[in-house]
């Protein structure tokens, strides 16, 4: 039986920013609960410095709120996860957001706010994306920490040891998924589409610097969608910052605090809808995903995973303690858009960044010799479909195109 | 099924927003890149007094479009014309024609010996 998988040419990543699963998807556990997210009657809290417990509460806002900058780097969020605990034998039990939040402003009642998260109606978009196509009840950013070195989970399946926001070497013979699919027999065509100059790619030590020919704007990726262009691998990468542009004022739409998170909803549904209408459809796969969590409550502990190739040292994390690359991050949003996807799909697997360049290599390549440890262990989202792929994991399982998949419209 | 509604954000850009750690980071890694770029590609900006987004966007852009520019040129300035070189057919001709004007310098300078 043929199902969507067969029809599958091109991959896209759109990688958002420092938001947890949580506080942008929790409000679904009440729509579906299946769907492990937070409603009322959860027994879930965080103690503030007065000692009293803090629940969940859907109070977000899209601005204003989350400032300053929740602390999201590797000693704040080992904090978060472990409510402050050092040595060994201790338990992650995520009772360390309001007191992580605390330490920056020593304000109890702004503390708080770590704590809430968006209502369905709040986010019509990703919440939307969410029930209709397949959302990961257990995607985690790659390690406990910041941005740049999650992001080089996607790029390379590994950080290189770095836990920290410095520039980083790559350590040969590790390559970039994009190296691997261009320099591959036959080739394959990948390409980083950052949304304009003036915000361009947060992957330059190696990158940016080395291979310009990989990058792309977010006007060309539109145009390749709409001209049926896209190439076999695509990675797009939001606004990250308000700044002037041709076409006048450019917000920032990466949703990173405190950045408006209705301008990342729009952008989102912007990627989705081009992707739809355009002649690529039928055999596309968008993923949505987010970096790490933004130093935002979360209730899963992350699940310890096998070591990866390189680990940090002593010094290093900043928190006295060696870290060994064996515990994944905070749980992100993450969700797989398909018209082969059926409707509703709740996936429970647990996947981190790494399994992005596991899943291109497989499915593009079939095998390759040279990837960490965390990739070669990682889980892929879409089976390769070269009779090495698991059936029973394909998401792509429908045997017919659904004709009922939403539409999105700017209000004017 | 009806399209869903996207409100259009409210927010208008901020010009003087403060800069955050992740754009710092960027900034940082840009720097560090731009190190390595010959002197007509330095973008001239003080990347260590911004404090604002718009201020890193400048350095940002400016940078980013340095090294593609520098990427740019050094491929353009790999596509050299080659020397005009002959084919191995109008070589071997040339030495043919060679070998045969020699022949009938030979032959001539014999004739002349044996007339006188």
């Amino acid at each position: 039986m043929t199902t969507g998988l067969d029809q599958l040419k091109h991959i896209v990543v759109l990688m958002m920013e420092n938001r947890s699963f949580d506080h942008m998807l929790g409000s679904l556990k009440a729509v579906n609960p299946a769907i492990d997210g937070y409603i009322d009657s959860d027994p879930f809290t965080n103690l503030d410095a007065n000692k009293n417990p803090v629940k969940p509460q859907a109070l977000a806002e899209f601005q204003g709120q989350l400032d300053p900058d929740p602390d999201h780097h590797f000693p704040a969020v080992d904090v978060q996860i472990y409510g402050g605990a050092t040595g060994p034998g201790r338990v992650a039990n995520m009772q360390g957001f309001v007191t992580s939040y605390f330490h920056q402003q020593e304000d109890v009642g702004h503390s708080q706010k770590i704590m809430y998260y968006f209502k369905q109606s709040d986010l019509p978009v990703l919440t939307t994306l969410a029930l209709q196509f397949a959302v990961f009840n257990r995607w985690f950013a790659s390690i406990p920490g910041p941005t740049i070195c999650n992001r080089a989970f996607a790029h390379y399946g590994t950080s290189f040891g770095r836990v920290d926001m410095d520039p980083f070497e790559v350590i040969e013979p590790i390559k970039s998924i994009y190296t691997r699919l261009v320099t591959a027999n036959p080739k394959h065509s990948a390409k980083v589409y950052y949304y304009d100059a003036a915000s361009s790619t947060m992957e330059v030590a190696n990158l940016l610097q080395n291979q310009t020919e990989v990058f792309g704007t977010y006007a060309q990726f539109l145009s390749d969608c709409d001209k049926g262009l896209l190439p076999d691998y695509s990675f797009i990468e939001p606004n990250y910052s308000d700044h002037d542009s041709d076409d006048g004022e450019a917000v920032a739409s990466d949703q990173h605090p405190d950045h408006d998170v209705q301008a990342g909803e729009a952008l989102i549904a912007e990627v989705y809808t081009h992707i739809k209408n355009g002649p690529n459809w039928a055999n596309t796969a968008l993923l949505v995903v987010y970096d790490e969590h933004g130093a935002i409550f979360d209730h899963v502990p992350p699940p310890a995973c096998p070591k990866d190739t390189f680990h940090s040292t002593q010094v290093d994390p900043g928190t006295g303690l060696p870290f060994q690359f064996d515990r994944l991050g905070v749980r992100v949003p993450a969700i797989l858009i398909s018209p082969w996807i059926p409707k509703g799909t709740v996936v429970n697997r647990v996947f981190d960044h790494a399994s992005i360049p596991a899943t291109i290599t497989k499915f593009f390549l079939g095998s390759y010799p040279h990837v960490s440890l965390r990739e070669a262990n990682a889980d892929v989202f879409i089976e390769p479909n070269n009779g090495q792929g698991k059936l029973a994991n394909n998401l792509l399982s429908l045997d017919a195109m659904r004709d009922d998949c939403p539409d999105f419209k700017m209000s004017s | 099924m009806e399209p869903i509604l996207v409100p259009r954000p409210k927010s208008v850009r901020d010009p003087k927003r403060p800069v955050s750690s992740l754009l710092l980071a960027q900034v940082k890694h840009l720097r560090e890149a731009e190190k390595n770029l010959p002197s007509r590609y330095q973008s001239g900006i003080f990347s260590h007094a911004i404090q604002t987004e718009s201020e890193a966007a400048r350095y940002v852009q400016a940078v980013t479009e340095a090294i593609h520019a520098a990427h740019d040129d050094a491929a353009a300035q790999r596509v050299r014309k080659a020397p005009k070189r002959k084919h191995v057919i109008e070589i071997a001709a040339v030495a043919d024609e060679r070998a045969e004007r020699r022949t009938r310098s030979i032959s001539k300078q014999k004739k002349k010996k044996g007339k006188s």
